[in-house]
């Protein structure tokens, strides 16, 4: 049976819809990037999944339940936020709670974990993204992609069981943009099962099993990397593979 | 000055310090603590869209930023002793105090929250905590460093304001003034003394507002 599942998800703000029914399959380990041009839905899609946005319709298999999107209990949302990561393209860290609180304070504040052995992870959390120098500074004290390393400790902090990642290194100055994808890869090596909103070609190309390629508020096309770039099928699929291939030239 | 004069302003000093550390302070003080509750919860009652409490939150500034403070005082105190409530002024002047307070901060607490990004609510949710937890370890601390230089310049202009509730028979430092006018004609040099003790006061209110700005200021602010 397949981690997680989204059936025919719709999403519309005021008379607008934005998500035309979304289907997508993950199998465990799976690392999936979305592309995809602005505005076409790709952060209401996560969003959605995680119940920051409610859908008006859809389904979400996850973890062997099932539930409806426009209509989950309170406390299954909770459960289901418990499992899953998000990291988010502003990074949204605690500006009040340091690197280290950032990481421990779902594990002290929700799982009532001992403080000291939510430091213990804490601390382990931050080595892995490498920021275990930095655990006594705040937000404002780090660099963007430093504060991104720290919020993607904070996702792992629970051992979630998959990660969402909308766009994370978009707000980035170019030069910070390795680190966060270097631990990303890293992520993806160890097994995490993550789906990836970005628009880093080479990351999308290299680093994942499976590409979707989505456009207002549908799916174009999906397949694995080496389809979807080798082989793409749809003429819209490969003209946004060359848009994002110049711009990348400019740069 | 001469001898006489100044004879009168030392012995004065002592009349006036004294209501001021016994009466001035702790008014200020206690007021100021209530106002602090009030306005955190008329604050987070409209951050949060609680309807009813909503609505009876905004009535109640409505009322107190309409009307003087001197003109509430009056009604808290010989007002209330008219229909049959009688209180005694320091508890008079402590809730008149506390709920004049408490409209104002409550304004300045509800544009604080209002500035705590969204994002941070929603990353925590995303970590698993809930509404309450959201709101005590993220959005009211947050909340509170944006607040605080305001709210300290509401508690060094509190400390100036306890001087209305002389009108209301408290006993504090401007009613100590009038008694020593009463008996001596020295306008000049009273007013002036009591004037000289209020911006003692509020001197070293401001100082520990820049102390703890500045500490504040350490922890990285709200920046970032
Ligand atoms: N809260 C909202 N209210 C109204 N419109 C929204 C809201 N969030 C997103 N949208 C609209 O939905 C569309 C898709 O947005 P988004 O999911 O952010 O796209 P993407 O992440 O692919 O760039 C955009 O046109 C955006 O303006
Ligand atoms: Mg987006």
């Amino acid at each position: 049976m397949s981690m997680l599942e989204i059936r025919n998800i719709h999403k519309a703000f005021d008379q607008n819809e934005i998500l035309k029914g979304v289907s997508i399959t993950v199998e465990k380990g799976d690392v999936v990037a979305i592309l995809g041009p602005s505005g076409s839905g790709k952060t209401t899609l996560l969003r959605c999944i995680n119940y920051l946005e409610k859908a008006d319709q859809g389904e979400l298999i996850f973890d062997g339940r099932s539930y409806d999107l426009a209509n989950t209990p309170k406390k299954d949302i909770a459960a289901i936020r418990m499992k899953t990561g998000f990291v988010f393209q502003n990074y949204n860290l605690f500006k009040n709670k340091t690197a280290l609180e950032n990481v421990t304070i779902g594990l002290t504040s929700v799982r009532k974990i001992p403080a000291s052995e939510a430091k213990k992870i804490g601390l382990k959390m931050l080595e892995r993204v490498g920021m275990l120098a930095r655990a006594d500074h705040f937000p404002a004290q780090l660099s963007g992609g430093q504060q991104q390393r720290v919020a993607i400790a904070r996702a792992l902090a629970y051992d979630p069981e998959i990660i969402y990642f909308d766009e994370p290194t978009s707000a980035l100055d170019p030069e910070l943009i390795g680190e966060v994808l270097g631990v990303m890869r890293a992520l993806a090596e160890e097994g995490m099962t993550m789906i990836v909103v970005t628009h880093e070609m080479d990351f999308a190309r290299n680093v994942s099993s499976h590409v979707i390629f989505m456009e207002d508020g549908v799916i174009v096309e999906e397949g694995t990397s080496k389809e979807i770039f080798e082989n793409p099928k749809k003429e819209r699929t490969r003209e946004f593979l060359r848009l994002e291939e110049n711009r990348r030239n400019v740069q | 000055m001469n001898q006489e004069m100044w004879d009168l302003f030392i012995e004065s000093f002592w009349k006036l310090i004294i209501p001021g550390l016994k009466m001035t302070i702790p008014l200020t003080v206690t007021a100021f603590f209530f106002a602090m509750i009030i306005a955190v919860l008329v604050a987070m009652v409209q951050y949060a869209n609680v309807p009813v409490l909503k609505q009876i939150s905004r009535f109640y500034i409505w009322i107190i930023r309409g009307t003087p403070l001197l003109v509430q005082l009056l009604i808290g105190f010989y007002g209330l002793n008219n229909i049959g409530i009688h209180i005694n002024a320091f508890p008079a002047a402590v809730l008149i105090f506390s709920l004049n307070e408490g409209a104002y901060c409550a304004e300045t607490m509800r544009a604080a929250l209002e500035a705590v990004p969204s994002g941070q609510m929603e990353a925590g949710y995303c970590v698993g905590m809930n509404y309450a937890q959201i709101m005590w370890h993220i959005v009211l601390p947050q909340a509170f460093r944006t607040a605080f230089p305001p709210l300290s310049n509401s508690l060094i202009g509190m400390v100036k304001d306890t001087s209305l509730a002389a009108n209301i028979t408290y006993a504090e430092m401007l009613y100590a003034a009038q008694r020593i006018v009463g008996r001596t004609y020295k306008f000049m040099l009273i007013y002036c003394e009591v004037a000289l003790i209020y911006l003692m006061f509020s001197t070293v209110l401001t100082w520990v507002q820049r102390y703890g700005e500045k500490r504040l200021n350490a922890y990285g602010g709200n920046k970032g």
